[in-house]
């Protein structure tokens, strides 16, 4: 007995464990294989292999039975609240009813992708740099802690992840937004170029449009052949997953990067419960793992574990690692450990019509989107509320047919349709949210979910810095196209959910101090050094810029940082 | 572009790199639709082919009816609508022939196109909800099926799954 346990230990040893296959897991992995670690991905969903398990990828409309809605019986297997977003052509990827029932203390919308490649499949692959004027922000404007980096520790880091992830853009010069490593950008049509002439004329170029950088291989280079991957066909399809590997996915990219080493076990159906500490060696020895087929609880080891589980469930499985010596939870003698939740203010909308180029059009499809950089408080507090929000912007001129009658006329009307009188312009904004202490998540005290994981209570809500923030941006955008032209402007306030920008952070925040603080400069537990946490839940603030690429950089960087630490037996 | 094309287009794309998953070698003739689910009686599918066929007739090019739109409305309303839906546009179907006789004093299949039209928009403008919502749904869903029908969509709305292209700044063509 004794030695098949000793067996079984040996078995389930690796060198490393990476907790999710989302976008920061997968390059956990990626970066912990290429340095020979032989290391275990547990995924709590199923898989989903690139290409082969896009049943979708390659339908034409008429090939959907329903042409997209999804018939009553499939729908029923689904919550209630999505069933507007459920679609025929991204079922594969939509989170059945029940999975992981969670607590809202307070409204709060839980996006969550569970299989392999998490949400770096159903993202909107916008790539933006964080500069100083992000980092620098708790400080200067008082709130949550310093950051324990500045641009220059992550810049190398934004190169490295971006010439493999492969990112579309134009060197604009803006110290807001760092340039980077780019391949041919998407080019903004007229009338954002319009916008971008007037906003630089009418604001003394301190305000700016530019072409999002997105994570699009437009011209694919060496590094992105050898993943398999080709140009972006310019489908607008890629919710479906890409076949082409057009876009960045952990699916496409990084997971079967690290596969190729033969240092990668990739374990789906595998729900972590907990880290274990060994409170003699001071360090976490591994993970508890529910299989959630057979319900079988297994442990797996290993010597460094990353956490990359997405913000809200790495908050998860460490308040739900108890042992002794961290009563409240992994590393959390601070008591911090799950407070500080935020998210992106998405709330504020604008659309107008504008009725010049009328003898031009757009022709294809654009993945993109135009991107206007914050510009509010950007060098000293200008408003009323702290920090400020960046905004996508796009344009488009399209066609539509009148559904009005019947019979021939209808017919002819549906088979030619009418290119539009005037252009429709769109923006919405995404606005940092300062993190405060009451915007938290906790473990319910009874309540579990089907794996006996204890069930997660959210408890976060909109402050008046965001409202008033959501105000000026209706003011401010109302402006700009009042200025640029546009007419029939209508703004608007969604008043939506906290969480519905999907850009939830924080929880386990990064700083110098481990009183106030849980994660250290190199996204390691102050108090447990051996586990690092990489995803959205390291976030000390929020930033405007979609956090993606950040997350990959900061995994990158403690991934190389940890296998140098291991070399150096000091992990 | 056809599937068939669009997958030989992505194995050049990728140069090979890849095989061909299952579903690429698989179910090409999507096209092989059913005429009939069983959801409807014999006289409804009549009633409701002549009404589809109203909305979008055949002329000198396909109309909705020989697009197969009468069966993918029976499918939708099997599968996606909740049954009192379902329910009010059987009700419909029934209705429309005793509402041909009140006002022609013949069967809707008898009728003229314009008596047929007159009926169809009388439904659209009606008090009576039911009619209403009867017509309407009707109406929308055969628009639907019309045009995402792979002869709508390839031969008159330049349905181009891949590969394509973006500009910003093109004339208008004239």
């Amino acid at each position: 007995m004794a030695n098949l346990a000793i067996d079984i230990k040996k078995q389930n040893t690796y060198d490393a464990i990476v907790i999710g296959s989302g976008i920061s897991g997968g390059w956990a992995a990626k970066e912990l294989c290429e340095k020979g670690l032989k290391t275990i991905v547990l995924e709590r969903g199923h898989d989903i292999k690139h290409i082969t398990d896009y049943p979708t990828a390659m339908k034409n409309p008429w090939d959907f039975e329903h042409r997209g809605q999804v018939p009553l019986d499939v729908r029923s297997q689904y919550p209630k609240g999505r069933a507007a977003f459920l679609r025929e052509e991204t079922l594969p990827f939509a989170l059945k009813d029940g999975i992981q029932p969670f607590v809202e203390e307070k409204p709060f919308t839980w996006t969550r992708g569970y299989h392999v490649g998490g949400k770096s499949l159903m993202w909107a692959r916008q790539t933006q740099r964080w500069s100083d004027l992000d980092f620098e922000g708790p400080k200067r404007d008082g709130f949550a802690v310093d950051w324990p980096i500045r641009y220059a520790d992550i810049a190398p880091w934004y190169s490295h992840v971006e010439k493999f992830a492969g990112i579309s853009g134009n060197k604009d010069g803006l110290q807001e937004l760092p340039d980077g490593e780019f391949l041919t950008p998407i080019e903004l049509n007229c009338v954002e170029q319009h916008l971008k002439q007037v906003l630089a004329k009418e604001y003394n170029n301190k305000r700016h449009v530019v072409q999002g950088r997105c994570a699009h291989v437009t011209d694919p280079q060496p590094i992105h052949l050898k993943q398999g991957r080709a140009k972006c066909q310019h489908r607008n399809l890629c919710n479906r997953g890409c076949p082409y590997g057009g876009y960045f996915s952990s699916n496409a990219s990084t997971l079967p990067w690290a596969a190729k080493t033969g240092k990668m076990t990739l374990r789906p159906f595998s729900t972590v419960h907990s880290i274990i500490f060994d409170e003699k060696l001071n360090k976490a020895t591994g993970v508890r793992v529910v299989d959630t087929n057979t319900k079988e609880m297994i442990e797996y080891y290993a010597r460094i574990i990353f956490v990359n589980g997405s913000a809200l469930n790495s908050n998860l499985i460490l308040l739900n690692s108890i042992s002794n010596r961290f009563p409240n939870g992994l590393g959390n003698d601070s008591g911090f450990l799950g407070k500080f939740i935020s998210w992106h203010n998405y709330r504020g909308k604008i659309s107008a019509e504008y009725d010049g180029f009328l003898d031009k059009m757009t022709d294809g499809k654009n993945p993109s989107n135009g991107y206007v950089p914050r510009f509010r408080n950007l060098h000293s507090q200008e408003t009323d509320f702290l920090r400020g929000y960046a905004a996508g912007i796009g344009a488009g001129r399209g066609s539509w047919s009148s559904r009005e009658g019947i019979g021939e006329d209808l017919k002819n009307s549906l088979l030619h349709p009418k290119l539009n009188n005037q252009w429709n312009v769109s923006s919405w904004m995404m606005g940092e949210c300062v993190p405060i202490e009451k915007n938290h998540v906790r473990l319910h005290e009874n309540l579990k979910d089907p794996y006996g994981i204890p069930q997660l209570v959210t408890s976060a809500e909109w402050t008046d810095n965001d409202v008033k923030m959501v105000q000026d941006y209706i003011e401010q955008f109302t402006e700009m196209f009042t200025k640029a032209g546009f007419k029939n402007i209508k703004a608007s306030d969604s008043k939506s959910n906290p969480g519905a920008d999907i850009h939830e952070m924080g929880g386990v925040r990064m700083g110098n101090d481990p009183k106030t603080s849980l994660l250290n400069k190199w996204n390691a537990l102050h108090l447990c050094k051996n586990v690092f946490v990489t995803d959205g839940a390291c976030m000390t603030s929020t930033g405007t810029q979609n956090p993606s690429l950040t997350y990959m950089a900061l995994t990158a960087r403690a991934a190389n940082y940890a296998v140098g630490e291991m070399k150096k037996k000091n992990l | 572009m056809n599937r068939r094309i669009a997958i030989r287009d992505l194995t050049i794309a990728l140069g090979g790199l890849v095989s061909i998953p299952a579903w690429a070698s698989n179910g090409w003739n999507a096209n092989s639709l059913k005429t009939s689910y069983g959801f409807f009686e014999t006289s409804e599918q009549q009633m409701l082919e002549l009404i589809v066929g109203t909305i979008i007739p055949e002329s000198d090019t396909k109309g909705a009816k020989s697009l197969g739109v009468p069966a993918f409305l029976e499918k939708m309303l099997q599968d996606c609508y909740e049954k009192p839906v379902a329910e009010n546009v059987k009700n419909g179907l029934a209705s429309t022939d005793a509402i041909a006789q009140k006002q022609f004093g013949k069967s809707f299949a008898n009728c003229e196109t314009a008596q047929k039209h007159q009926i169809l928009l009388g439904f659209e403008k009606s008090d009576n909800t039911q009619l209403k919502d009867f017509y309407s749904l009707v109406k929308n869903l055969t628009i639907l099926g019309y045009t995402t029908s792979e002869y709508v969509q390839t031969e008159f709305l330049n349905y181009n799954m891949a590969p394509g292209h973006y500009y910003g700044c093109v004339p208008v063509k004239k």
